[in-house]
């Protein structure tokens, strides 16, 4: 009888120890922040070119410090938002494009183009980052995906 | 009594650890399993299967560049494995691989490096990489062992993406080949099988400006053709790297061979978003998942793309 009670108790221990009956894997959390409007944070007309740079700059720190940064043919979303604050500082009227080597291309978008794109992109990369916690399952083949 | 309980805990805990060892990738085993059946139904019929998995492909597309019945492990070969045209100036170009001299240069830089030598002294290894390191806690992709060894023996650093990373990279894959070893990726742990869990949703979430993940091109989009190009398929894609490009080669020849990291990275940029480090946790656990995906496939590199 002592003998089946220390199996019993080595068992149970045992069991704990390892972490058995718990699932090894753990699933992804759904994140319940509040979801960004890009419509109305990134509107130049109604809240003013600085103000929505600096919504840009705001949010793309969040989106580069999670990894998740857009880039668009060679630019960073970093770079869109610096080469627009040197074309307000120098009173510029176009936003020159780099090349991926950071070199000027013969490409420019006006000021204000700039402004909403660099805000679009830092927040939308936030928003889809957001999404895609509870939308990625739906794509994998054995579980949400099905044909 | 005491003593007693304390030799049976241990001996259960043992046998505990070693029955789980063979259970933390049973998560990774269903999703790979469940990609095969996918990729190969796909495969099997497209002209038939149109509907269902072609719905935006022209019948002679179809019928002229997919193949049909294409078995599982045929898929090693990655788009090639289906794609008939593409198939034909592929084997036109394997008449005269560009990186055969690269392979023997991978051979010479082995042989003249005694560091190397010593931290890799079985060459056919490029089927086991990436894997779990228990003791760093962290994925072990061949680049991040080469470049620890290398630091380890006082050296530099070698650049994770082209020059003599791949070259040496390309010999190994070629003895791996040559010694018909398989893709052999283990998850030995509960910590393996979240780094797992976590290069899993990596590769199946959308991201940048174009919204596109890299299941879109190639699970889904897997066999559909964006410009003149069959995109290649998930499963088997890690089987034939490093791969010759012949765009990073145009240049230079030494320059054509990349790493997976290299690719993945320009996938990446692709989609529209800043690459992780080729040497970062993310990198290195989107790689194991992808590995994962080949389990069992037949090491098929160094390879040419274009």
């Amino acid at each position: 009888m002592k003998k089946l009670y220390s199996v019993l108790a080595a068992t149970g221990l045992a069991l704990v120890m390892s972490g058995c009956g718990s699932n090894p894997v753990p699933t992804p959390s759904s994140d319940k922040s509040e979801i960004l409007n890009e419509k109305t944070l990134c509107d130049v007309n109604a809240n003013g070119i600085e103000n929505v740079l600096a919504t840009a700059a705001k949010y793309n720190k969040i989106a580069k410090a999670n990894g998740v940064e857009f880039k668009r043919l060679g630019m960073t979303n970093t770079q869109y938002i610096d080469e627009t604050n040197k074309a307000l500082k120098s009173g510029a009227k176009k936003v020159v494009l780099l090349n991926k080597k950071g070199k000027a291309t013969k490409n420019s978008v006006s000021v204000e183009y700039a402004t909403q794109r660099a805000c679009k992109f830092a927040v939308s990369a936030l928003t889809q980052a957001q999404d895609g916690k509870n939308t990625w399952k739906a794509a994998v083949p054995g579980d949400g995906f099905k044909y | 009594m005491l003593l007693n309980i304390i030799k049976s805990t241990t001996l259960v805990a043992l046998a505990s650890c070693m029955l789980n060892a063979g259970e933390f990738n049973v998560q990774a085993e269903k999703d790979r399993k469940a990609l095969e059946d996918y990729t190969v139904a796909k495969f099997q019929d497209a002209e038939k299967n149109r509907d269902k998995f072609f719905p935006y492909s022209t019948d002679t597309e179809l019928k002229n560049n997919i193949k049909k019945d294409i078995k599982a492990e045929e898929f090693a070969m990655g788009n090639y494995a289906f794609s008939i045209q593409g198939q034909f100036s592929y084997n036109e170009i394997k008449e005269m691989p560009p990186y055969e001299e690269l392979i023997e240069l991978g051979e010479e830089m082995y042989n003249s490096n005694k560091a190397i030598q010593s931290c890799f002294p079985k060459t056919d290894i490029a089927g086991d990489y990436p894997f779990f390191s228990q003791s760093k806690n962290e994925v072990v992709t061949l680049t991040s062992a080469i470049n620890d060894c290398l630091v380890k023996a006082g050296q530099k650093k070698w650049n994770e993406k082209k020059g003599k990373m791949p070259i040496l990279q390309a010999y190994f894959s070629f003895q791996s080949m040559e010694s018909e070893k398989k893709v052999d990726i283990k998850i030995p742990s509960a910590q393996a099988a979240a780094a797992y869990e976590r290069g899993k949703e990596y590769y199946y979430t959308q991201r940048g400006y174009l919204k596109l993940s890299c299941a879109t091109c190639h699970v889904q989009g897997a066999g559909k053709r964006v410009r003149n190009e069959s995109l290649s398929q998930l499963f088997g894609q890690t089987t034939h790297f490093p791969v010759y490009r012949l765009k990073w080669g145009k240049d230079k020849v030494a320059n054509g061979l990349g790493t997976l990291e290299r690719r993945m990275a320009g996938c990446i940029k692709d989609q529209g978003q800043v690459p992780p480090k080729t040497n970062s946790e993310q990198m290195k656990e989107l790689l194991y998942f992808m590995a994962y995906m080949s389990n069992g496939m037949n090491v098929d590199g160094p390879d040419v793309r274009k």
